[in-house]
Parts: structure tokens; sequence; C-alpha cells
């Protein structure tokens, strides 16, 4: 890395780390009725909206009936693994 | 493709579609340039999604100009790949300086052409009417995505604010211009013939009451105030209409 390279680097961190997501969201879907929701990955977004629109965006392979997201940080666990 | 032989004599309506077309053709391709360069790996992916519905739009748009006897001056200006005008917003010229003109282009120039296919929806012309209803139904997403990254980047503060604060002031007047002013030939006509339900003015003030409340949560000043007696936003100082051009639909 070159010095002016690394000055660069230096000025934009504060701004990369204040859009840093820091907000877990597990996303549910099923593909039919009778299908209960399974848990087809997560999406990282610190605001609720982009959450959705980022879950839609990325598990967008099937089309899903029902498509829900959770905040990791709100599951309570039973039984650890 | 020139398939068509008896051709609707509309200028106002193929005006627009034009534009509507172009700026729908060039906002897919500024996207297309952040698909791998936002900040987040799930912002991209969303930017790739809305590049591909920008496109799409476009791509159903630009067919319909062929129906138009105004096609006929020039038959290379109905399709994207040999198409030399461009009706976009002169913004939409450079490529994004950063991630809030995306951002900016995605909340407020996107919004506007929504809020125009919103009063289309209803229109007396079908191939148009069918379009609005399709393209409104895929455009929540977006709003949700421009609304969210708006509050993220101002909610950032610092210069990540000032930033987004700047890309939203170089955008504004231009999307303001864009419904043309108030008694705006093209606009006006497609209303008196209920391909539009709504003025050039009614469309601002429907398409700014859309987006200032997103802004005033925001503590965001832009020059507009909010008319008491008509319930209704209003630009606070006049628009720069002497750089209108009213053919492409943008400033000069």
């Amino acid at each position: 890395m070159t010095n002016e390279q690394a000055v660069y680097e230096q000025a934009e961190r504060p701004r990369r780390e204040a859009l840093n997501e820091s907000h877990v969201w597990c996303v549910y879907a099923r593909r039919k009725y009778e299908e209960p929701l399974y848990e087809i990955g997560n999406v990282m977004a610190d605001d609720v909206e982009l959450a959705k629109v980022y879950a839609r965006s990325i598990y967008d392979e099937f089309a899903w009936i029902e498509m829900i997201i959770v905040p990791r940080n709100s599951i309570v666990t039973i039984i650890t693994s | 493709m020139t398939s068509i032989t008896k051709r609707t004599d509309h200028a106002a309506l193929f005006a627009i579609v034009s534009s509507l077309a172009d700026n729908k053709q060039a906002i897919g391709r500024r996207y297309a340039y952040w698909c791998n360069g936002a900040p987040a790996l799930e912002a991209a992916v969303a930017a790739a999604a809305m590049t591909q519905d920008e496109l799409g739009h476009a791509r159903t748009l630009y067919p319909l100009l062929d129906n138009f006897a105004q096609a006929e001056a020039d038959l290379s200006q109905i399709e994207p790949e040999t198409r030399t005008l461009h009706y976009h917003l002169a913004f939409l010229d450079q490529d994004f300086q950063g991630w809030s003109d995306f951002v900016a282009t995605n909340f407020l120039l996107d919004t506007a052409l929504t809020t125009f296919f919103k009063a289309a929806q209803d229109s007396s012309y079908e191939p148009l009417r069918q379009r609005a209803r399709k393209i409104v139904q895929e455009e929540r997403i977006h709003q949700m995505h421009g609304e969210g990254w708006v509050r993220r980047l101002t909610n950032a503060g610092g210069a990540v604010r000032a930033t987004m604060l700047r890309s939203l002031e170089r955008l504004w007047d231009e999307t303001l211009c864009w419904f043309g002013p108030a008694d705006d030939l093209t606009m006006q006509e497609l209303y008196q013939e209920n391909m539009l339900n709504s003025t050039p003015d009614e469309l601002r003030q429907r398409y700014l009451s859309e987006i200032m409340p997103t802004l005033n949560a925001l503590a965001i000043e832009m020059p507009v105030r909010f008319d008491v007696e008509t319930k209704s936003w209003q630009p606070s100082q006049p628009l720069p209409w002497s750089r209108w051009n009213a053919l492409a639909r943008r400033l000069e």
C-alpha cells in the first residue's frame, strides 16, 4: 500500500465504521401452505425496513408464499448445541 | 421493430413515454455501477435487484414508442440500442460520485417517477395503465430501500450526513421540475384526456407529501413549506424554469 492509499484508507475508516451493520435478522420462509416456516438464511441491517428489502432481494430463488424476519438477539435458546 | 401499421398520433404521450423510458434506462445504468460497490453485501444484492427492475421498466416502455406516429420521423430513436436522444435528467449524465448519489436517485427521482405511474394507474391509454400498475407494485420495495438508506446515512452524522444532504440538494430542483411547470402543455394534455389523474402541480404536491415525512423526521431542511390552508407541501423558492428544457424534460 502506498502512502497516499494509507492516508485515504485512514480518512475513509470512520465513514465505513459509521455504516457497519450490527444487527442480524434470521429469515424464515415457506413455499407451500402445508409446510412450516423454516430458516433460509440471515441478513445484517440496523434498519428493519432495509432488513426486509435485503431479505426479499437475497432470498428470491423461490416464489415464497410467506417470508418473515426475526431479530437474532430476540431468540431464546433452550438447549444449546 | 416496425410492425405497427396504424400509429397513434399523440405528441404529448410520446414525449412523456420517451422521458419515462430514458430516465428508467439511465437510472438502471447508473445503479449497475454499484452492484459490487455498495457499502454492504446485502445492499449490493439489493442494488443488483433494483438495477434489473429499472432496466426492465425501460424495456417495457421503449416498445410503446413504436405505436406512435411521432416515431416515424426517426425510427432509430425508438430502440434503446440506437437511440441518440437522452430525455433523462441531467443529474444522470455523469457517473454517481458516491453511494449517496445512488440513494438520492433512489429516494428522490425514482419516487417522483413512481408518483407519475401511480397517477396513471387508471389511465385511458391502456398500455400505460397496464405498465403503471406493475411498476407501482415493484417500486414499493425500492421506496423502502431509498427511505432506509436516507435514514442510515443521515443518522450516521458528520461527513456521512453532509454528503447525503449534498446529494439530495443536487438532485432536488431537477426532480421537482420533472413534473413540469403549472401550465406544462404535455402533462396538461394527458390530464385533460384522462391519461393521468393529476395536473403537474398536484403531482408535485403528492410527491412532496410522499417524501417529506421521511426528511422531516430526520430534520433535513429542504426549500419547501407546508401550506396550512391547502394542507399541502409547496416549493418555498422558485424552481429554475429558465434552465428547463420542456422537450427533454430536464435542466440545461
